[in-house]
């Protein structure tokens, strides 16, 4: 009996033994950065790289450094990155998803020095556009406010999302964009409605923008899109867009907004009410 | 007289040169040299037979420009028969590829030339419509440009940098030995996937009465997908770096316009892009309106040409290709620089689908679709299981609420379905032709892997007659529990989608459970034309049937009709072989069985170590009967043999004693 229950013991002395010691073979070890904050963000970086028998990742909060350690026959330096960056965190050779970085709790949110923020179409297209002067003047003349009509789309579809703070970080982008317009480079018509409207779309932004309280950003909303829509009769965009209206905010007044899809997603309400609505004008 | 013969003879040859100068100038002849041969090929650490086509997987990228002629010799350099299909080319029977049907198989060692014109454009592809090669490396993109004057040449569209994709899958395992494991309702594929969906998962995901319903209903654990792949490939590779095209790098603000063909032999993929929104401009290789989607999933055989676009400086943006039971992916990354990647979709919920599906089947096999009609991919009845669309645990969504499979009124991302596929022309069928309307009810029977129209494979019918001329309307019911990608060889048919005279112009139609899609077509060009389901495994069980016109001229390729017909229907009347045994203390306990459609031949045993032990075998025929199949007669014969010591027999209830100490029958 005792004998018995001391080999036992052995033989789980051994199998955990070599369990916690799980060897990888044919070893490679690497030194990379991984852009990350605290303690955290160490165990999310080390659980997503590692890979039992295959990879181990040791990633040190100070330094940035991770150390990884593979099997060179079975993976590769990229893979381990990837199901890092998959997780959360970038590195010098791959991105995180942008919606699962923002999922990373609050003190786990590093700055993400390697990001480029994306720019907007029209520059990119003036870049190309300057050796046939004669398209130039009526293509800008579209392209400024179709780069603020963009803006105004991405601040929508975050209303629609419900993230607050996303909503005030769009906003800025889409001040940032009306005060670059040049208003001698608009049409007529549409030169007039900017004037109009001009100094309440700089407002609504502005008040957008300075706070990450979705209600707030809501009521302010209704007022930027009336604006919106009434710039976009005049100024012709070469798609489709559709004007949308939920009969129940505002206490049952109604509200609207713009779409690039006809298919409804309420900004005013999110995800509790997604599909309330229907599109009340088609603008081509 | 002599008057005559100087102008015959002067003439002659002045006509004759007319006539070729004509020829050349009309059209241009592009000449392919195709080499099939068996090769090695390691996509996942280990060597594993393969077929590739001029040395390469996928085989080449043919590019044609509408008017040309093409000519493609096929050299075949196998062991074994290969053929060549076109996929969604408008092109005279003969040339269509489809073994034993408009032409016989192209032997070993022999060449075969495919000649035809191009009268179309667009993105299509091609591959082998023998066997199971399509798994192996038989396909390739087929790409049909537009002439530079055509008047429905697109700006920012069809100038744009493009690159042709053909998607597939790699297995290790032979896709022979797939096909028999399938037809056995095997388990290895769902533990290769982690989705067994055992009564102990069951039990931890608080849905015991869900998996105990489901085995009452016979029906096998839940899964979108059949087989487990190793690799999910992009021409060829499994990671791809798109930074140049056409020598060009390529910037933030450049537009690329990716032509995508699945060539995969079994498998959906969802495509989903790192930088934004995925604009699609035509499908199965027609022009649709441009129509701006999250994401969108192509099915079995279907192409979809799509453009996105790099939103940022120094940074390459993941373009993926995930499986439908999202267990692998590929993936391009287009742009220079910092790879930005796109979050893979999440695990499916199985236990929430399986509680739908036991919800849709009633005990006689047919699905209840609960008065919802459902059509063009609209309703999905998946969604149940998508974590991005219903939430990570259960669903919140209320059982009787309209819109509870609407993946678009669900959440905040669009997904496209076919209802927002438009023409930019004018699709009408002749307003003068008589119609005539067809309807085919899709079957299957998922534990025997039977899969047939109207419960009928194609061996078990005639082939329909259409008239030149008429209109053909086709109603689709799918009453399996599958989606099936329905594919019409040599014509394109407009999709009743709600779009009126502008109905999208395809050639396959995904069509999922439950749901009803009506399509039609012109009959315009005689021949015998395949209308199958594309999923390679589905086809080869007999899912389809043969188009045929009325009084049509025979086919100069098919010498002997009969021949080719039996060799045609020998693919679904294979038989496949089963086996398995149990070695345990006392004996072993076993079965063979050889099984097709119909039909069951199958012995047991029962050997014990010793006499004492006794053996016993069982051999039996019998068919299945009836849809389910739950039914099988058969006659047989038994065998036993146990020696008793003396004083030892054993007396049972009715005082009967077993006297069978030699061999009775």
């Amino acid at each position: 009996m005792n004998l018995i229950s001391k080999i036992s013991a052995a033989t789980i002395l051994l199998f955990s033994f070599s369990s916690c010691n799980a060897q990888i073979k044919n070893t490679k070890t690497e030194s990379v950065k991984i852009y990350g904050n605290c303690e955290m963000c160490e165990k999310t970086i080390e659980t997503a790289g590692s890979v039992k028998k295959i990879a181990n990742v040791d990633w040190n909060k100070d330094t940035k450094m991770a150390t990884i350690t593979y099997d060179s026959t079975k993976t590769n330096q990229d893979e381990i990155l990837k199901r890092i960056a998959l997780a959360g965190y970038d590195s010098d050779k791959f991105l995180a998803p942008d919606d699962v970085y923002s999922k990373l709790a609050g003190c786990c949110q590093y700055e993400r020095v390697n990001k480029t923020a994306i720019v907007s179409t029209a520059v990119i297209e003036d870049h190309s556009m300057h050796n046939q002067e004669n398209v130039v003047e009526t293509k800008q003349e579209v392209n400024q406010l179709k780069t603020i009509f963009e803006s105004y789309f991405a601040l929508k579809d975050a209303l629609v999302k419900s993230d607050g703070k996303l909503v005030s970080t769009l906003a800025k982008d889409v001040l940032a964009n009306i005060n670059s317009v040049k208003m001698e480079k608009l049409s007529s018509e549409e030169h007039t409605v900017w004037m109009k409207v001009m100094s309440s779309l700089k407002s609504n932004t502005e008040k957008i923008a300075a706070t990450t309280i979705i209600e707030k950003q809501r009521v302010v909303f209704m007022d930027l899109s009336a604006n919106f829509y009434a710039l976009l009769k005049v100024s012709k965009q070469d798609y489709s867009i559709y004007y949308q209206n939920c009969p129940m905010y505002n206490d049952g007044k109604g509200a609207n907004w713009l779409s690039k899809e006809n298919a409804v997603k309420n900004p005013y309400y999110g995800s509790q009410m997604l599909t309330c609505g229907k599109t009340v004008e088609t603008i081509k | 007289m002599v008057l005559q013969n100087i102008l015959s003879k002067k003439l002659l040859p002045i006509v004759f040169l007319l006539l070729v100068s004509n020829n050349i100038s009309a059209q241009k002849t592009v000449r392919y040299d195709l080499y099939v041969k068996d090769t090695l090929v390691n996509f996942t650490g280990k060597f594993k037979r393969a077929i590739a086509v001029n040395g390469q997987i996928p085989m080449p990228t043919l590019v044609f420009t509408e008017g040309d002629t093409a000519e493609i010799y096929v050299h075949n350099l196998l062991k074994e028969e290969t053929s060549l299909h076109w996929h969604g080319l408008f092109l005279p029977n003969k040339e269509d590829g489809v073994p034993n049907l408009t032409q016989m198989p192209i032997k070993p060692n022999t060449t075969h030339v495919y000649r035809f014109p191009i009268i179309q454009n667009g993105t299509h592809w091609y591959h082998s419509h023998s066997g199971l090669q399509e798994q192996i490396g038989m396909y390739g993109n087929f790409i049909m440009l537009k002439k530079s004057d055509d008047k429905t040449f697109r700006k920012g569209i069809d100038d744009l940098p493009t690159v042709p994709i053909v998607l597939s899958e790699w297995t290790d395992l032979k896709p022979e030995n797939i096909h028999r494991m399938l037809h056995n309702a095997n388990d290895y594929p769902a533990l290769k996937k982690n989705a067994v969906q055992s009564y102990a998962e069951a039990i931890k995901a608080g849905h015991f009465k869900t998996k105990l319903k489901n085995e009452w209903k016979r029906m096998l654990a839940m899964d979108v997908s059949d087989v487990y792949y190793e690799k999910i490939l992009m021409n060829g590779k499994s990671i791809t770096d798109l930074s140049i095209i056409d020598g060009k790098e390529l910037k933030a603000g450049d537009k690329v316009r990716l032509r995508i063909s699945n060539g995969g032999a079994s498998s959906y993929f969802w495509l989903t892009y790192a930088g934004g929104k995925i604009t699609v401009v035509a499908n199965d290789g027609n022009d649709v309106e441009p129509v701006e989607v999250d994401r969108l999933i192509i099915a079995v055989s279907e192409t979809y040409d799509i453009i996105v676009t790099i939103p940022a400086e120094n940074t390459a943006f993941e373009f993926l290709a995930t499986t439908e039971d999202r267990t692998n992916s590929a993936s391009l990354y287009i742009g220079n620089g910092i790879k930005q990647l796109k979050s893979s979709q999440p695990r499916l919920k199985y236990f929430e689908g399986m509680k739908m599906m036991n919800d849709m089947m009633k005990m006689n096999g047919d699905l209840d679709d609960m008065g919802m009609n459902m059509s063009l991919n609209q309703m999905d009845m998946n969604v149940v299981m998508y974590p991005e669309i219903t939430g990570d645990s259960k669903p919140k969504q209320s059982d009787n609420d309209p819109n509870r499979y609407n993946a678009n009124a669900l959440a905040d991302i669009v997904t496209l379905n076919y209802a927002m596929l438009k023409s930019p022309n004018n699709t009408s069928l002749p307003k003068d032709a008589p119609v005539k309307e067809l309807k085919f009810t899709l079957t299957g029977n998922m534990n025997r892997y039977v899969w047939s129209l109207d419960n009928r494979v194609i061996s078990e019918t005639d082939k329909i007659l259409i008239k030149k001329g008429e209109n053909v309307r086709i109603v689709l019911y799918n009453n399996s529990m599958m989606r099936h990608p329905m594919h019409l060889h040599g014509h394109d048919f407009r999709l009743l989608n709600g779009q009126g005279a502008n109905a999208p112009l395809k050639n396959v139609v995904d069509i999922m459970p439950m749901e009803t899609d009506t399509l039609e077509f012109n009959a315009n060009v005689e021949g015998d034309w395949f209308f199958h389901c594309h999923i390679l495994y589905h086809m080869m069980s007999g899912m389809g049937r043969v188009f045929t016109y009325e009084n049509q001229a025979p086919n100069p390729l098919i010498t002997n009709p009969k021949l080719a017909q039996r060799k045609l229907f020998a693919d679904d009347r294979k038989f496949h072989f089963m086996a398995d045994n149990d070695f345990a203390t006392n004996g072993n306990d076993g079965m063979a069985m050889l099984q097709n459609t119909r039909w069951s031949i199958g012995s047991e045993w029962r050997l014990g170590y010793n006499d004492m032990h006794g053996y016993e075998t069982e051999t039996h025929i019998g068919r299945y009967i009836g849809k389910m199949q739950w039914l099988m007669p058969f006659i047989g014969f038994d065998w036993r043999y146990r020696k008793m010591g003396i004083d030892e027999q054993e007396e049972n209830l009715f005082g009967q004693v077993n006297k069978k100490t030699t061999e009775l029958l």
